[in-house]
């Protein structure tokens, strides 16, 4: 008996080894998303929820694992190992396309098929309210004036707004001192306790604070105003033809079929429309922003090649 | 003062919904527990849980994880008075008097007056962190990164000098924290560093896994070596009619459940691993004030009353400096945070203004906590300690397990369980000869910070040491930090002193 149930299960495990999945049947068993950070932060939080409203456009179930470690190096790296069959994802942020320039990793933006960017959100500099540059021009002027006198913070060496920062003061021909924190809050709170001057930072970041009146905009880096300040301008309005920002999508490991990756597409794409998720979006303050994977894939290579040229001068 | 009252009651609002006291209520319990098993304590416990909170929203695993904690205390006290084992640290001295009442046949007494002195302890200090942390939040915006730095050096200072038994050997942990912190990307560069090219370094070292390594699995290493009847002897469980304290027990020790409540307060907000603290100080207080000082040692009802009241009082007034600097004084305060920043909430001065609910919540459900763990300690008391009837080889394994399977569900990866191991094997050793692990992981916490504080300091006073001088709050603490220093040197000058005087006379 025991051993007609094992030879049962043999033969059915080599059969579903054997036969290869035509596409049309994609997906056959759930979607996994590796999340190379830990659970709860922001990155976590946006795919969470676009997983849960993406599973019914997809058919099954989309589920996410967190594998952090190596400041995301870990996740990545496993998820470029996976088979290209479609069944694994990562999400891909701005890091991917830092993180090869400052340490030997297995893997760059080039080892994965774009799949869809889902969230961009807005680079700025903040200021206190009560400092006494009320406009770009008189910020800009003062450090021109004063090279390296004005302290910016940042969310962390090497990050994301902390590169952007460095990708303006060239584009606009100053120099600050930049200062790096533990994260966005601590930097925002340095900034409040008038330890600093500036912060570079992305929404949800100090947000709070210019809505309750203590700090101020000095430089929006984005292409079009915020939403919720339609009154502050960006800095190409004013002159400086500068725009970054960070952004979040999903990528699979290189050597998926196409048709699967657009099968995958199409359902999240969906998935973000899904009125569920665009109100949970809302409410964590991100920017829904969706790129198709041929515009992820030139956004990822420009970044990868401007971060590429911005780590090597923190290195000097 | 009012403006905090009417956050209170909008906590409470939030703290009773029926999640919310669902989860404070499994913290008071699993605390409990953690506290009545020797051999896991709150630091183990809490790490060990953080995995068990990702599906919840911030407020209810802080509420629990918080619970887990101040019910240690609750826990910790029945061992020690019930067969002079104690649940954990913070319970070492009630050893002394406690085993010694349950050995003249006043066990129930012994663990009811502890229980009441936690509660009122707890509820008191409560009420200082509900009124005392927005205003202090407020002042600590003047904390920069100068004012940080050297607040953290103070920390460090005190934390070796008040643990343990040498100084010496506490600042060699605090040493092997520091060096185990600055593996993974250079915080100002973000360079790889002592990664030797490995990619499970970058993140840096895992510091859950070295909570669960040096204080779960080497708990267990350290039981398991013990002869067995160590921990198998018989226990004294008292009946719940004999629970009751006379009258003549209450008076005696109100007095030192008052003093002890003050005392615990105090040793919360500054570092050090505040609740044991608290509970040697208040042990020496009572002594030194007793009418009778040669009753302690035989069953003084005091020697219980104070020191249980004062580790709870100090576990309360331990969340002021976490969440109003972001800065954790003791190692299960370091952990609380390590769960905050997974969640996504950096401690701070922002933290009550940016998530007041969160605050309020956790302020709120800690009074009924304290509430829940009276109700709970008082009559279920003897069946808590039933779990002390469990034999050790069945006891072990089962929290071994339990270490093992937290620990992969942190980050879902075999490599962390291979670090906490080899941590686990260290913890051992380190207990055997006598290391505390408490500076180790407080150090591998607070030396990121501290090394961030000072290269900011350096970057923004462009490179000028004077930063941490001219700063009065800073120059403060570095002054107390050398006066901390100088202490233990200047009575050893001064002892030697006296001796060659006498000597020579």
């Amino acid at each position: 008996m025991g051993s007609r149930i094992c030879a049962a299960v043999f033969l059915t495990l080599s059969l579903a080894v054997a036969m290869p999945v035509p596409a049309a049947e994609f997906p056959t068993k759930e979607v996994q998303i590796i999340i190379p950070y830990a659970a709860g932060g922001a990155t976590d939080l946006v795919f969470r929820a676009l997983a849960a409203s993406t599973s019914k456009y997809l058919g099954k179930a989309v589920v996410v694992v967190n594998k952090p470690g190596g400041a995301g190096a870990v996740g990545v790296t496993e998820a470029m190992q996976a088979r290209p069959d479609g069944y694994t994802l990562v999400t891909a942020i701005t890091p991917l396309t830092i993180l090869p320039h400052q340490t030997k990793t297995a893997f760059t933006y080039r080892d994965f098929e774009p799949i869809l960017n889902v969230v961009q959100d807005p680079a700025m500099l903040q200021v206190r309210a009560d400092s006494p540059w009320k406009t770009l021009r008189e910020f800009l002027d003062y450090a021109k004036k004063n090279p390296g006198m004005i302290t910016v913070g940042n969310s962390g060496a090497g990050g994301g707004v902390h590169l952007i920062a460095l990708a303006f003061e060239k584009a606009a021909g100053v120099t600050f001192n930049h200062i790096p924190f533990a994260g966005g809050g601590p930097s925002v709170t340095a900034l409040l306790g008038g330890h600093i001057h500036a912060v570079s930072v992305s929404p949800p970041e100090g947000i709070p604070h210019v809505k309750a009146g203590k700090l101020r905009i000095i430089a929006l880096f984005s292409e079009k105003r915020m939403a919720d300040f339609p009154d502050v301008p960006t800095v190409r309005e004013q002159g400086v033809n500068f725009t970054m920002g960070q952004w979040r999508g999903l990528a699979a490991p290189k050597g998926t079929p196409p048709d699967v990756s657009k099968k995958l597409h199409d359902a999240f794409k969906q998935g973000m429309a899904d009125p569920a998720f665009v109100k949970n979006a809302a409410d964590m303050s991100v920017t829904l922003a969706y790129l198709a994977p041929a515009d992820f894939a030139t956004l990822m290579a420009q970044d990868h090649e401007r971060y590429g040229k911005l780590v090597q001068e923190i290195k000097k | 003062m009012l403006e905090s009252l009417q956050y209170l009651i909008g906590g409470f609002s939030l703290a009773t919904t029926t999640q919310n006291l669902a989860y404070c209520l499994l913290g008071a319990i699993v605390g409990t527990l953690i506290g009545v098993l020797p051999g896991l304590g709150p630091i183990a416990g809490i790490a060990l849980l953080i995995p068990a909170t990702f599906g919840l929203n911030p407020t209810s695993a802080l509420i629990m994880l918080a619970g887990i904690y101040y019910g240690a205390m609750y826990g910790g006290s029945t061992t020690s008075i019930l067969i002079n084992v104690p649940g954990e640290t913070a319970s070492v001295i009630t050893c002394i008097d406690g085993y010694q009442m349950a050995q003249r046949g006043r066990a129930g007494p012994a663990l009811a007056i502890s229980a009441i002195g936690s509660f009122i302890g707890g509820t008191i200090s409560i009420f200082g962190l509900t009124f005392l942390a927005p205003p202090l939040a407020e002042a600590a915006l003047a904390f920069g990164p100068a004012e940080f730095f050297s607040l953290m050096v103070f920390g460090f200072v005190v934390l070796s000098n008040v643990t343990g038994t040498s100084l010496i050997k506490a600042l060699m942990m605090a040493v092997v924290g520091l060096i185990l912190g600055t593996i993974g990307l250079d915080p100002v560069t973000g360079d790889a560093r002592f990664t030797f090219g490995s990619t499970y370094l970058l993140g840096g070292i895992e510091f859950v896994a070295v909570a669960i390594g040096i204080f779960g699995i080497g708990e267990i290493l350290v039981n398991a070596a013990k002869p067995a009847e160590v921990l198998e002897q018989r226990v004294l469980v008292p009946r719940f009619r004999e629970l009751y304290p006379s009258l003549q027990d209450l008076k005696r020790s109100m007095g030192a459940i008052l003093r002890g409540t003050g005392v615990g307060f105090g040793v919360g907000l500054v570092p050090g691993p505040a609740p044991v603290i608290a509970t040697y100080a208040s042990y020496m207080l009572e002594k030194r004030l007793s009418k009778h000082p040669e009753e302690f040692g035989k069953g003084a009802i005091q020697g219980v009353a104070g020191p249980e009241t004062a580790n709870n009082s100090a576990t309360q007034s331990a969340f002021i400096p976490l969440f109003v600097l972001g800065i954790p004084f003791g190692p299960v305060t370091a952990i609380l945070l390590g769960a905050l920043l997974i969640h996504g909430v950096t401690p701070g001065p922002l933290l009550i203004s940016e998530h007041p609910q969160l605050f309020w919540a956790v302020v709120a459900s800690m009074y009924i906590g304290n509430f829940i763990l009276l109700l709970l300690n008082l009559p279920f008391v003897p069946l808590f300690a039933n779990i002390l009837r469990v034999p050790k080889k069945i006891l072990l394994p089962l929290v071994m397990f339990l270490c093992i399977t937290g620990m992969y569900s942190v980050n879902n990866s075999i490599l962390d369980i291979w670090l906490m191991l080899s941590f686990g094997a260290l913890g051992y050793l380190m207990r055997k000869w006598a290391y505390e692990g408490a500076p180790l992981l407080l150090a591998l916490v607070l030396g990121p910070k501290m090394e961030v504080a000072f290269r900011q300091s350096l970057m923004i006073s462009h490179g000028d040491f004077g930063v941490f001088l001219l700063r009065p709050i800073s120059l403060i603490f570095l002054l107390a930090t050398l006066m901390f220093l100088l202490i233990p040197a200047l009575r050893a000058v001064f002892k030697a002193s006296r001796k060659r005087a006498v000597s020579e006379a």
